[in-house]
């Protein structure tokens, strides 16, 4: 049994290798804010490889904003019940 | 006469008239019969090739009987052949090789059949079936009627007169001395030398006690060809076969690629009438044992001895030709149908498997696991998929038209995994039919799981790719309309794999709860579902590389009812040294005892105690070696190893002291000290206990502890619980 395409995490692994020259040249703390953002597009492999969108990058991208954005959601979350403590 | 009694072994020979049954009679007799079985073979093309072969058969001094006649290729439909009956059946192979050579350009159909296959369609007796056979004076058979089906659920047992001969050691590890024989009541040991005592001592029992089957371990791949070798140095001869023919038969040895793994196929040795089964040579044998393989030879029409050794895939493609056999639809020689061409998007969408999701990693409590009922094979019976019937326009609905071929071949298949599935829940923990029922269940299982597989194989002769891809899209499908549902009743989906999915809500922990949601999922997708369990708590685990990133098959859980399921972690893995496998299943078992996750860490000196326990026992070199063996398998040919692995170093070891390594072999060995920090099991000086590198199995053994007890700390760590110095054994 053998399959035409590669999988989706193939796909991610081989777009995560092509940014290697450009990790290389980032400052060592931002690579680590790199790295956290490929960890979170990782998160949603499954949902990827369902989309089976032509170019996966893009939809990688929309993993690592999803993230960012939940990231976003929570911390506003607690910003807000700060605000409503210190009423 | 007229003779009662179950059907042993089906086959024919050169010296043989027509072909030879034999039977286990209701009255303990083993009978000998002949029947005349003439069997063909079909010719399409053009008509003038057509009649030059028609010429060309009549010139050959096999004996045929030609006729034109009409039959259905199950893709293009009614088709006008050649019908070619061959009178002796022995005759065909070498027959059809010299047509198949002159004729290339022609399609031949039903040329390479099994024939205790074609027995089976044409009168329906399966191996092992009980039937009634009515003979001639000469025992020639002038009619057999079966009495039973395959599929009953309690065949009454065959009363099987069973030999077993053991070596006292694995032939590849050292030269064994001796053969334990037992039957019966007896049990001996027989040197293997001097070898005319050992060959009188064995050809005395087999004639003595004429057994049924002779179950051996190695028998394969060295006792009996050495037995045969012994025979022809001294010529005495030596009765294996029950036939009276002196050939038994040979297959050799092989290694093939299937489903992501090199598997290695020692060299087989079978018998005629009666059955030699080598189990450490019959595939699943430890999954299933002879119970299994009397089940795949019942279901599948196969001789016994082709079912202990042939894969599930090839146990699948019989029962379709019994299905295409029995419904006059041909056999093609060859697949001939090719993937439909598809644009580059349609690819895109359709070359995909099932769903793996990635799991939220961690500890959660009060989870259920709830799965789809044998899916794979529920959707092909339920939406009518097969290569010939076009696809329903939408997913989940069935095909219009006849059921196909595979759903045909399938459906009773499906109902009895299902009668047994339902059998054994109701059946008590003690009942006698436990076992035979679940070593059955599991060889259908495998059937109906490689049937998934075979429609996308490429030389599978009714596979279609397209078939294979709407079964994963419905799989999907399915799989997403069951995470709607649990999510539209606000249950969080904690993980999704294939077929199965885990849910968690608060509030919920009994099966009640979760009832609501098994009846929503199964009218959405029209696929039962069933409850696996509810676990009191069940581990996500992470990458060892990352641990941001969950992976989608390595966790574990206890249920409610203390039992433990783990998937992926060491104590599951094949190549982990038994001790260490061990000590993780004790500590899981430890923590079972825990009513619920709070208490936990109630569990956690125990464990400690054990697992300083085990370290002073590896540390004062009290673990046996065997226990320590990693076993590997070899994924290539040794030259085309880069980084030689640890498992490539042992076997290079093997190599050089003249023994044979293939693809797919497993290789045993313990990690070493010195240089090359490994020594194979099987080189001929044992090891010595002091070469073993104790901190490096220490160093594994506490990777395996804290793959059990991190999350669990982190855990508490996250509930801000005390209790954190508990956990400091993983220091």
């Amino acid at each position: 049994m053998g399959r035409t395409l590669p999988s989706i995490t193939q796909a991610f692994l081989h777009e995560q290798e092509s940014f290697a020259r450009f990790r290389r040249a980032l400052r060592r703390s931002d690579q680590v804010a790199l790295d956290d953002l490929f960890a979170s597009a990782r998160q949603h492999l499954a949902a990827a490889g369902y989309a089976a969108h032509a170019l996966p990058f893009e939809t990688f991208l929309l993993c690592m904003l999803l993230e960012e954005h939940k990231e976003v959601m929570r911390l506003r979350q607690q910003v807000e019940q700060l605000f409503a403590q210190k009423e | 006469m007229i003779v009662a009694g179950w059907l042993l072994d089906v086959f024919t020979h050169e010296k043989a008239n027509g072909v030879v049954l034999w039977l286990l009679g209701d009255d303990g007799q083993r009978y000998r019969f002949e029947q005349a079985f003439p069997i063909t073979f079909y010719a399409a093309g053009p008509p003038e090739r057509l009649r030059a072969l028609w010429r060309f058969l009549q010139s050959q001094p096999e004996p045929a009987r030609l006729t034109r006649t009409e039959r259905r290729d199950l893709f293009s439909g009614p088709l006008v052949v050649l019908a070619v009956e061959v009178t002796h059946p022995a005759n065909l192979p070498r027959l059809f090789r010299q047509v198949s050579q002159v004729f290339p350009d022609l399609t031949f159909y039903d040329t390479d059949i099994h024939l205790a296959l074609r027995h089976t369609a044409t009168f329906g007796v399966f191996p092992t079936a009980h039937c009634e056979i009515e003979t001639d004076m000469d025992n020639q058979v002038k009619a057999i009627e079966p009495l039973n089906t395959p599929w009953e659920l309690d065949p009454a047992p065959l009363p099987l007169r069973i030999l077993t001969l053991e070596l006292d050691t694995n032939p590849s590890h050292a030269a064994p001395a001796r053969i334990i024989v037992s039957y019966d009541r007896c049990r001996y040991l027989l040197p293997l030398e001097p070898a005319q005592a050992l060959i009188a001592g064995l050809g005395a029992t087999l004639k003595r006690y004429d057994p049924d089957l002779i179950l051996t371990a190695w028998g394969d791949t060295w006792l009996l060809p050495h037995m045969l070798k012994l025979w022809k140095e001294h010529g005495c001869p030596l009765p294996l076969n029950r036939e009276p023919v002196s050939d038994v038969i040979h297959r050799k040895e092989h290694s093939y690629f299937s489903y992501g793994q090199i598997i290695y196929r020692g060299r087989q040795v079978c018998l005629l009438g009666r059955w030699h089964i080598d189990r450490y040579n019959a595939l699943l044998w430890n999954d299933y044992g002879l119970e299994g393989v009397l089940e795949m030879a019942r279901v599948t029409g196969l001789p016994i001895q082709d079912a202990a050794r042939l894969s599930p895939g090839t146990g699948i493609s019989s029962m379709q030709f019994l299905t295409a056999l029995r419904r006059g639809i041909l056999i093609p020689w060859h697949k001939h149908q090719a993937e439909y061409p598809k644009t580059a998007l349609e690819l895109l969408r359709a070359d995909m498997g099932g769903i793996v999701y990635q799991p939220i990693p961690g500890l959660h409590c009060d989870v259920a696991g709830i799965d789809f009922v044998s899916m794979y094979p529920g959707i092909m019976v339920r939406f009518n998929i097969s290569p010939e019937v076009p696809r329903s326009q939408d997913d989940l609905t069935p095909a219009p038209g006849e059921p196909g071929i595979i759903p045909q071949t399938l459906a009773p298949l499906l109902k009895r995994r299902l009668e047994f599935k339902s059998a054994l829940a109701s059946l008590s923990k003690w009942d006698a039919r436990r076992k035979p029922y679940q070593a059955r269940a599991s060889a259908d299982k495998w059937l109906l799981v490689t049937c998934f597989g075979y429609l996308g194989y490429k030389n599978a002769r009714f596979g279609r790719i397209e078939a294979h891809e709407a079964i994963t899209a419905y799989g999907r499908e399915a799989l997403l309309r069951a995470k709607e549902a649990a999510e539209e009743s606000d249950f969080t989906v904690l993980h999704m794999y294939v077929d199965g999915l885990w849910v968690q809500k608060a509030g919920c922990q009994t099966v009640e709860d979760f009832q609501k949601l098994l009846e929503a999922t199964c009218k959405r997708t029209g696929l039962p579902i069933a409850l696996d369990g509810i676990y009191r708590w069940i581990v996500f685990l992470s990458s060892k590389v990352d641990a941001r990133v969950p992976v989608p098959n390595r966790y574990f859980g206890v249920f409610q009812d203390g039992t433990i399921k783990a998937r992926g972690i060491e104590a599951r893995r094949r190549d982990t040294p038994a001790f260490i496998a061990e000590t993780q299943m004790q500590i899981l078992e430890i923590l079972a005892h825990a009513p619920d996750a709070n208490q936990l860490q109630d569990c956690l000196p125990a464990v400690t105690t054990l697992v300083k326990k085990k370290i002073a026992s590896l540390r004062a070199g009290r673990v046996p070696l065997e226990d320590l063996l990693i076993g590997q398998r070899l994924s290539r040919e040794l030259e085309k190893y880069r980084t030689p692995s640890p498992a490539a170093r042992a076997a290079r070891q093997l190599v050089r002291v003249g023994k044979q390594i293939s693809p797919g072999q497993r290789v045993r060995f313990l990690l070493t000290r010195d240089r090359p920090g490994v020594y194979a099991w099987d080189l001929p000086d044992p090891p010595e206990p002091r070469m073993v590198d104790v901190p490096r199995y220490h160093e594994l053994l506490l990777r395996a502890v804290q793959t059990i007890l991190e999350p669990i700390a982190q855990h508490y760590a996250s509930k801000k619980q005390s209790g954190k110095e508990s956990f400091s054994i993983l220091q």
